[in-house]
């Protein structure tokens, strides 16, 4: 009983983590129908910058947080307004989409290679090796620290897109592009924002990446395909899918690794996402997909 | 009969015989290139030990095949597969099993590593073409993240370390000879399939199916059998390519065979060639085999190499996303001899 509830919570503890990093991910397929492949290699991109500014300023890996997200917020737009407006009007729009940010990835991943080489990193401030310890259960502190920083921005995220002018014009465009552009929303000017935040959120990821777990940045394959199994699960598009399918995955795998150990935990998320694609090709909470 | 039904019987009859002449020259063409391809190896005795052009020529051949094949399904299909090196790995795997285990030659069980290979698509198919566009991607790459871990953890193929081969039995001086033609059976095969496809009913079915899928369903197009076929015979002549290619390497890692940078070549080939159409992933293959070994020379064994993999992608999807046969023939400026379809 002890053990089942000590793998539940490290389940819990990471998936919160797993929350924020697809979030980024949903958002920009909700707002934009981009499916964002490069999106692993910019949190690991954010988990290089917190590493440095850790190693070399002696920064720590959560106060990064505050310049990784808007140095990524402005990479993000910036990003969107040199590759997606012109491919707006293809006739394979989202296929393009993944296409497009597949070469990105692979053009990042190799620059980070060439300038950072690809050996492991991992920056250790002092409570990553910390823990609490409650009767017989044990919380890591770095981790239950990056769970904090998650709640904290993905409950940012939904009030901002609840109750702010910009949040409900991003919502607007999400339920209806061409109605919101007729109601008077500046549709590319939203999708940029939408863009700058995504990228944010995977900033704020690579923050805390960059002391939870060893990076390089080939890695970044393993984790695009891991958030993305997550959002299958959950039905693209969908915040409430993507928190729903990190939390329910990641504890799955955490029962996987207690029994089978750690090399099998990623298999959860990839039969996870056959099972769905078997069952129910939309995911939990997405509306069947129109291409 | 009236001198303008004079005039056009005429004007049909001269199109009939340049037709029938371009087809006469384009038979020439090809035979030529057949026995060029099928002569390179005469040239190795005059290079003695180790042949520079024929290990460039068995690795553009092997490019040929795989972005042929992926062609099928990414192509004609419309269904873009992020995970197609794992037919490759496959294929690697059960010729090197057979090797390791039985003594088969990978020569003779290519053929069955491609058969493994298809079925396997066919499976594969079963599960991941449930999904649509973006969510089939997805369901390719982790199909090959899937298999990628089964051979890493998996004793029987050596785990993460892999297999060590035994050497193939020819000497020194001939030793590519056999992979070459080999590989030419592959890339002249995964070439001759895709043009059969797409001169086919079925292929006809493909595109419907990749323009509307609900239409072509209505057209009467079994739309999941189809993209199933296509889904297998993608994969046959990957297999066999991957099959000759560990051999010819001497030892199988899953690290070699399951990069999904590999897929990233064939999508980047088929695409830059022009995707759909025949000739493309053929002229895609050799200009990105082309470019990968200048880079290699200038620039040394670096990641910049995939940097240049990526820009190529970028530069192609902005600025010429129908590829080169595509836009040359969007522009009414295809050369005959390009011209496949």
């Amino acid at each position: 009983m002890i053990n089942f509830l000590q793998v539940l919570i490290l389940g819990l503890l990471l998936g919160g983590v797993y929350a924020l990093m697809a979030s980024g991910l949903t958002l920009l397929f909700g707002v934009m129908r981009i499916v964002n492949l490069a999106h692993g290699v910019f949190i690991i991109f954010a988990a290089y910058l917190a590493f440095f500014a850790s190693d070399k300023l002696g920064v720590d890996p959560l106060i990064s947080i505050a310049f990784t997200m808007p140095m990524m917020f402005f990479l993000g737009i910036i990003i969107y307004v040199l590759f997606f407006p012109r491919i707006e009007t293809s006739a394979r729009y989202v296929e393009m989409t993944v296409l497009m940010t597949f070469g990105i990835a692979l053009v990042v991943e190799g620059l980070l290679g060439y300038f950072f080489t690809g050996i492991f990193r991992s920056s250790r401030p002092g409570y990553a090796t910390d823990s609490i310890i409650i009767g017989d259960i044990f919380i890591p502190m770095g981790q239950l620290l990056a769970l904090t920083v998650s709640v904290v921005l993905l409950v940012g995220l939904w009030l901002f897109l609840r109750y702010t002018r910009i949040g409900t014009a991003v919502r607007a465009t999400m339920q209806n592009r061409t109605a919101a552009q007729i109601v008077g929303v500046n549709v590319r000017r939203i999708s940029a924002i939408s863009f700058g935040i995504g990228m944010a959120l995977a900033g704020a990821s690579g923050s805390l990446m960059s002391y939870l777990f060893p990076f390089f940045p080939a890695r970044h394959w393993q984790w695009v395909a891991l958030l993305l199994a997550l959002i299958v699960l959950g039905g693209f598009g969908s915040l409430k899918g993507a928190v729903i399918g990190a939390l329910s995955l990641a504890v799955a795998a955490a029962f996987v690794t207690d029994q089978f150990g750690p090399d099998w935990s990623p298999m959860t998320f990839y039969l996870a996402l056959f099972v769905i694609l078997m069952v129910r090709p939309q995911g939990l909470f997405g509306k069947a997909l129109r291409i | 009969m009236t001198s303008a039904e004079l005039s056009a019987e005429a004007a049909a009859a001269a199109l009939a015989e340049q037709e029938s002449g371009r087809s006469l020259s384009r038979r020439i063409a090809l035979g030529l290139v057949v026995a060029f391809v099928l002569l390179l190896p005469a040239t190795q005795p005059l290079v003695g030990s180790y042949n520079y052009v024929m290990q460039v020529a068995i690795v553009a051949l092997m490019w040929v095949a795989m972005s042929s094949s992926w062609n099928i399904i990414g192509g004609y299909a419309g269904y873009i597969s992020l995970g197609h090196n794992v037919f490759y790995g496959i294929g690697g795997y059960v010729a090197g099993l057979a090797l390791v285990y039985w003594g088969v030659s990978p020569f003779v069980s290519m053929f069955f590593a491609g058969l493994a290979a298809m079925v396997f698509g066919l499976l594969a198919g079963l599960i991941t073409l449930r999904a649509k566009g973006p969510s089939f991607i997805v369901a390719t790459i982790a199909m090959l993240f899937v298999i990628s871990l089964l051979f890493d953890n998996w004793e029987l193929v050596g785990q993460s370390s892999g297999l060590s081969l035994p050497l193939p039995p020819f000497s020194v001086i001939w030793i590519k000879v056999p992979f070459y033609y080999a590989m030419v059976v592959s890339a002249f095969g995964a070439t001759y399939l895709s043009y059969r496809v797409a001169h086919s009913k079925f292929g006809l079915g493909l595109r419907a199916l990749s323009q509307d899928e609900t239409k072509a369903e209505v057209a009467g197009i079994n739309t999941r059998l189809y993209k199933m076929v296509a889904f297998g015979l993608s994969a046959f002549f990957i297999g066999t390519a991957g099959a000759t290619w560990g051999y010819s390497l001497g030892y199988l890692r899953p690290t070699i065979f399951f990069a999904i940078g590999t897929a990233a070549q064939m999508v980047l080939m088929a695409i830059i060639g022009g995707r759909a159409t025949v000739a493309g992933p053929v002229i895609g293959a050799l200009l990105i085999v082309g470019i990968n070994e200048f880079s290699i020379v200038q620039f040394g064994a670096t990641e910049l190499n995939i940097v240049v993999t990526g820009g190529i992608l970028l530069a192609v999807l902005l600025f010429f996303p129908l590829g080169i046969v595509g836009s040359l023939r969007e522009a009414g400026r295809l050369p005959a001899f390009l011209d496949w379809d």
